[in-house]
């Protein structure tokens, strides 16, 4: 029932009611209702509009003071804010989507598969943040700016010369020589004799269009459009034709090299765009739209030919033939880029990466670089080994097994393990599998010089299970760095004496024990028994009572909270893949997210089948704002 | 514990740098600019930016006015006494809100003096434009570069979730618009090539008589998908756009480039080619690893910048927000430095906390240093110029915006006071000095973020 409308009967009467305390100029408690002229920006900030509907339901707003609203008012209010609400669920509204340029890892990966070129592109652009459920795919926290345009001609050039410099990438995309032979030239030699247009036989530009039009498709990730090869055909002539000096087949080459690079330049290649044609209402994905959402989500890369193929015929609608598309995907090596892109980013572990110091290395001697690449790799090795072969999220909290090279066993103290390469490892019980028993993990939630129960603890509630502790108090305490008071001590007893303020309390005694559990693991990752002359007592007591004996016992515990794992991964992964936050409007879809692990031991490949078919991610709808 | 497994030999050399006063480099006015009698050389503006605070009672200094002592914290600038203005009470009175953090929201409105929105990602607004971008728009069409923005360290990834931030607030003072956060150079390697590369003797560049083509097709592929995307697609595209146009002024205005080319004075090639060197043993030897050593650079690129006249405003960050840079290099400190600046008024965190702030002031000392070695006009380039530091709060273990830690070097061409330690009207907005600046640079604007008026004793 959508009887009252919001533009000509709620905001006004809001506008009349609110808007003298909640307007652009004056946002009292940082509320501004004012700003809220479309009712899609009253949806997409749903989750906001119900703390609104609950402060009018419950007659705290407007506040005493003021005058009170009628009955009349009241009722219009509340039952107009509720309908809005609970009809954007039940429309199942896509939420929109803005258009994202490629992430730097997404370019990589891009260029890779289009040109077998190895760019750096980490280090080569200037780094972005990240926005939304903490991906650096999120389309508005993805920036232009002068600098970077700069970088991507710069990138542009330096790959189409690598790829240029090599005969057998080159033959991949430009699989022509081409040359007019003596007779051809002949004869274009006479036409030209008699007129000014003429038409040159085996002219370059037809040649051109066959190498060109398929490169820039595969580039665009879809068909291009006619004044789109008129313009690429006319650079490569002005090219060809400045050129002169130059000896087909170099002379083609070359001009096709410089087509090339405005083709890695262009808007088209380097944002994932979706166009809005004029619609209401959500709208299905064009094909390509779809085949390009895919393969960012499980490769960070463009369309294979299968895809497009696929795409062409108009299949990627059919959701049986989107099913057995992330099969293959899914079993394709390329998963492996979606593994590292969504665990480092998800556990919050790619600083490792970088030459930034992080744990000590004179306190914790072997915590170098080639060890932290290594920590690093573990936690891939095993996000992807989950992903495609155990096929049992859960087994991210806890297993007996884990993902060593030589290098990494010798850092852990674990015997047995040779060679460079990562290999399943079978640990005698189930204390390290699992990422709480990672370095990579370990080691982020620690400080240089010692762990960080409190960060560790914090970590556990945030990363696992999706839940955020209230920010501490403007003036935290920092615990003593006094190394005499932590060995005789040990740091269960200073984090108790730290704890004991009732403001503190709440929030650490469920913080706190999450991170005490793992304290035989130190600032790097090693096993421990003792902290200064203290031994480790990895025992605590969770905040409602159930208490536990060391890692093995606290990650059964963490077993038990399926459905807070189950949201969590749900609102991480459906974020990740639309590189957008996590709406108001996306709740349905991640109730069936949730029942889809829930009900299927968090089998990744049903999870992730279940989002591919899920309307936020086959459908879209358009900005509520005008297009200028 | 002394951890000194990476101290470079040339930062023990250049350590002491900043104490020992440089010769003065016998350098010609620039050519460009400074060629006929009563031609002022342009002032020059720069915003170094320190995360964490200061220990709050070792930075001001006792005495007002031009005979003051300088604090432990102030002691590198021991010769650039008469060079600087220490500024007290100032306040960043928009950095508080409901909502606010103790960094995020402080880091990001540093320069735009204007509330940030509270944001994971999806609307980020640092409030206003920043003032280095105000000036950039007014002075910045006069040079290759509009402006230049600098730092030494990736932006923080990941979304604080438990305040509701993006951490890219903590990791950007500089925003074209709003809604724009300007992308910072890390790398000394990249920063001297994009400005000099082609001015390094002995270095061929390659020719590109197509790149105007190329920008022209893919300016034109922007505009034909702008019109088919939606309101906010059209607003991130914008962004593509305005990149564009920019690159193109650059490359197409033979003027400017006609007139940087000219300002490559011998005694500035000299300098590139000896920073150049630097930069690629710094690159093989120290691996990146050594601080000093990559901060001392990008100061170094940062002055040559100013000399030859690439640009004329600037940002750099020492460090993002929150920052917890090991700093375990430097003596009698063994820990990080977010986590020190919690220090609870412990006397050893304390101690910890003033050397690292040092260190900071240290590297400062050896920009306004470099600065002041080279001869402009009748002038110093120093005195052309006004040099700011600051953090975006004082006592990192009070999170407070009030009475930031503050110092302006350089006369402005003459229109500042230097020499001068100031104390304002407890919370004096911070905007009042940006628009004292703007002012000094014949800039006219009435305000500027909540700027209540102008500090009128720091105009000499």
């Amino acid at each position: 029932m959508d009887s009252l409308s919001y533009e000509n009967q709620i905001r006004p009467l809001m506008a009349k009611k609110c808007f003298e305390c909640h307007n652009t100029g004056n946002t009292k408690g940082g509320v501004n209702l004012d700003n809220y002229k479309e009712i899609g920006r009253v949806i997409q900030d749903g989750k906001f509009w119900l703390k609104v509907l609950d402060q009018i339901r419950t007659r705290s707003m407007p506040p005493k003071g003021e005058p009170a609203l009628s009955e009349n008012d009241y009722h219009q209010l509340v039952d107009g804010i509720n309908s809005i609400l609970q009809s954007s669920l039940r429309q199942k509204s896509p939420g929109h989507v803005v258009i994202r340029r490629l992430s730097h890892s997404e370019y990589h990966f891009t260029i890779q598969d289009l040109l077998q070129v190895d760019f750096d592109a980490r280090n080569y652009f200037p780094s972005d943040g990240s926005g939304g459920g903490g991906f650096d795919n999120q389309a508005k926290a993805l920036f232009f700016t002068p600098l970077k345009l700069e970088r991507y001609y710069d990138a542009a050039d330096l790959i189409v010369t690598q790829a240029y410099n090599d005969a057998d990438k080159w033959a991949r995309v430009v699989p022509i020589v081409y040359k007019q032979n003596w007779w051809q030239r002949f004869r274009n030699w006479v036409k030209s004799l008699f007129s000014d247009e003429y038409e040159e036989v085996n002219a370059p530009e037809l040649a051109a269009e066959k190498v060109i039009f398929p490169f820039a498709a595969r580039a665009f990730r879809r068909f291009l459009k006619e004044d789109e090869k008129s313009k690429l055909i006319q650079m490569f002539r002005k090219v060809y034709d400045q050129k002169d000096s130059l000896e087909d087949p170099m002379r083609f080459n070359e001009s096709i090299a410089q087509t090339f690079k405005s083709v890695l330049i262009s808007p088209n290649f380097l944002y994932r765009a979706e166009e809005e044609p004029e619609k209401t209402g959500s709208y299905a994905l064009g094909n390509f739209e779809v085949a390009t959402r895919l393969s960012y989500f499980l490769w960070s890369s463009m369309p294979d030919q299968e895809l497009f193929n696929l795409a062409y015929l108009g299949m990627l609608e059919d959701t049986v033939v989107l099913e057995n598309q992330v099969r293959r995907m899914l079993a394709d090596p390329k998963a492996k880029r979606f593994a590292e892109n969504f665990s480092v980013q998800w556990l919050g572990i790619s600083k490792l990466l970088d030459s930034e110091p992080m744990v000590d290395p004179v306190k914790y001697p072997g915590f170098d670089m080639p060890v932290r690449n290594a920590l690093y790799r573990e936690t891939v090795e095993y996000f992807y080994y989950v992903l495609t072969k155990s096929k049992n999220m859960l087994e991210l909290i806890n297993s007996n097994y884990t993902f060593l090279n030589k290098e990494l066993a010798d850092f852990y103290g674990i015997e047995g393990i040779a060679g460079d390469d990562f290999q399943k490892t079978i640990l005698p019980d189930s204390t390290r599998g699992g990422v709480l028993g990672m370095g990579s993990v370990l080691a982020t939630t620690s400080f240089p010089l010692r762990t960080s129960p409190v960060i560790r603890g914090k970590w556990v509630m945030e990363q696992l299970l999706g839940i955020s502790p209230p920010p501490p108090p403007a003036v935290v305490a920092e615990l003593t760095k006094d190394e005499a008071v932590h060995d005789a001590l040990g740091l269960r007893k200073i984090l108790e004496i730290h704890r004991s303020k009732p403001e503190c309390m709440s929030c650490h005694q469920k913080m706190d024990p999450l991170g005490l559990g793992l304290e035989n693991f130190d600032a790097s990752g090693r096993w421990r028994e003792s902290y200064g002359k203290v031994k480790v007592d990895p025992s605590g007591v969770m905040a409602d009572g159930r208490t536990f004996q060391g890692p093995k016992e606290l990650k059964m515990l963490l077993l038990q909270e399926k459905a807070k794992i189950a949201r969590n991964l749900s609102s991480k992964m459906l974020s990740y893949a639309l590189g957008r936050s996590i709406l108001f409007t996306d709740e349905p879809a991640l109730e069936r997210l949730d029942t889809a692990l829930l009900e299927n031991n968090f089998n990744p490949e049903i999870f992730i089948i279940e989002l591919v078919k899920s309307y936020p991610f086959r459908m879209k709808i358009n900005d509520y704002e005008k297009k200028v | 514990m002394k951890n000194n497994w990476h101290i470079s030999r040339r930062r023990m050399l250049k350590g002491m740098g900043a104490c020992i006063a440089l010769p003065l480099l016998d350098a010609m006015a620039l050519p460009g600019i400074n060629s006929h009698a009563g031609v002022k050389s342009p002032v020059r503006t720069a915003f170094l930016f320190m995360p964490n605070g200061v220990h709050p009672d070792r930075w001001t200094p006792d005495t007002l006015g031009n005979s003051f002592s300088l604090t432990p914290q102030l002691l590198p600038l021991e010769n650039l006494k008469q060079d600087i203005l220490v500024l007290g009470e100032l306040m960043n009175k928009n950095s508080l809100f409901k909502g606010a953090d103790g960094h995020y929201a402080k880091s990001a409105s540093l320069l735009t003096c204007m509330p940030i929105k509270q944001t994971i990602g999806d609307n980020i607004s640092s409030g206003g434009i920043s003032i280095d971008q105000v000036i950039a728009n007014e002075v910045g069409n006069q040079t290759l570069f509009p402006s230049l923005e600098y730092g030494l360290d990736r932006i923080t990834t990941g979304v604080d979730i438990n305040v509701g931030f993006t951490r890219l607030y903590g990791s950007s003072i500089s925003w074209k618009s709003p809604s724009q956060p300007l992308s910072k150079e890390i790398d000394p390697r990249l920063a001297f090539d994009r400005l000099f590369r082609p001015y390094v003797p002995g270095i061929k560049i390659k020719e590109d008589p197509w790149k105007q083509s190329i920008l022209d097709l893919v300016m034109d592929d922007a505009k034909s998908l702008k019109r088919n995307l939606g309101r906010a697609d059209q607003d991130k595209l914008s962004e593509y756009l305005e990149s564009i146009r920019s690159v193109e002024k650059r490359i197409t205005n033979d003027a400017n480039r006609a007139k940087f080319a000219a300002n490559i004075t011998p005694d500035i090639t000299r300098e590139l080619t000896r920073l150049n060197k630097n930069i690629d043993e710094y690159v093989e030897v120290y691996g990146g690893v050594d601080i000093t050593e990559k901060t001392r650079l990008m100061m170094d690129v940062m002055a040559l910048a100013f000399w030859s006249d690439a640009s004329r405003v600037l940002t750099f960050m020492f460090g993002n927000s929150v920052s917890n840079r090991n700093f375990s290099f430097l003596e009698g400190v063994t820990g990080n430095h977010h986590s020190i600046s919690h220090h609870m008024d412990k006397k050893e965190a304390l101690d910890e906390y003033t050397r690292i702030s040092t260190w900071h002031v240290e590297q400062y000392a050896y920009l306004l240093q470099k600065l002041k070695s080279i001869r402009e006009g009748d002038k110093t380039l120093l005195e052309n110029s006004m040099i700011l530091f600051t953090s975006d709060l004082r006592d990192g273990n009070r999170h407070s915006p009030k009475n930031l830690p503050i110092i302006l070097a350089g006369n402005g061409g003459g229109k500042i006071k230097t020499g001068q330690n100031l104390v304002f009207e407890k919370e004096t907005p911070l905007a009042n000095l940006y628009l004292s600046m703007l002012h000094a640079l014949n800039i006219g604007h009435e305000n500027f973020g909540d700027s209540t008026g102008t500090l009128s004793n720091i105009r000499a």
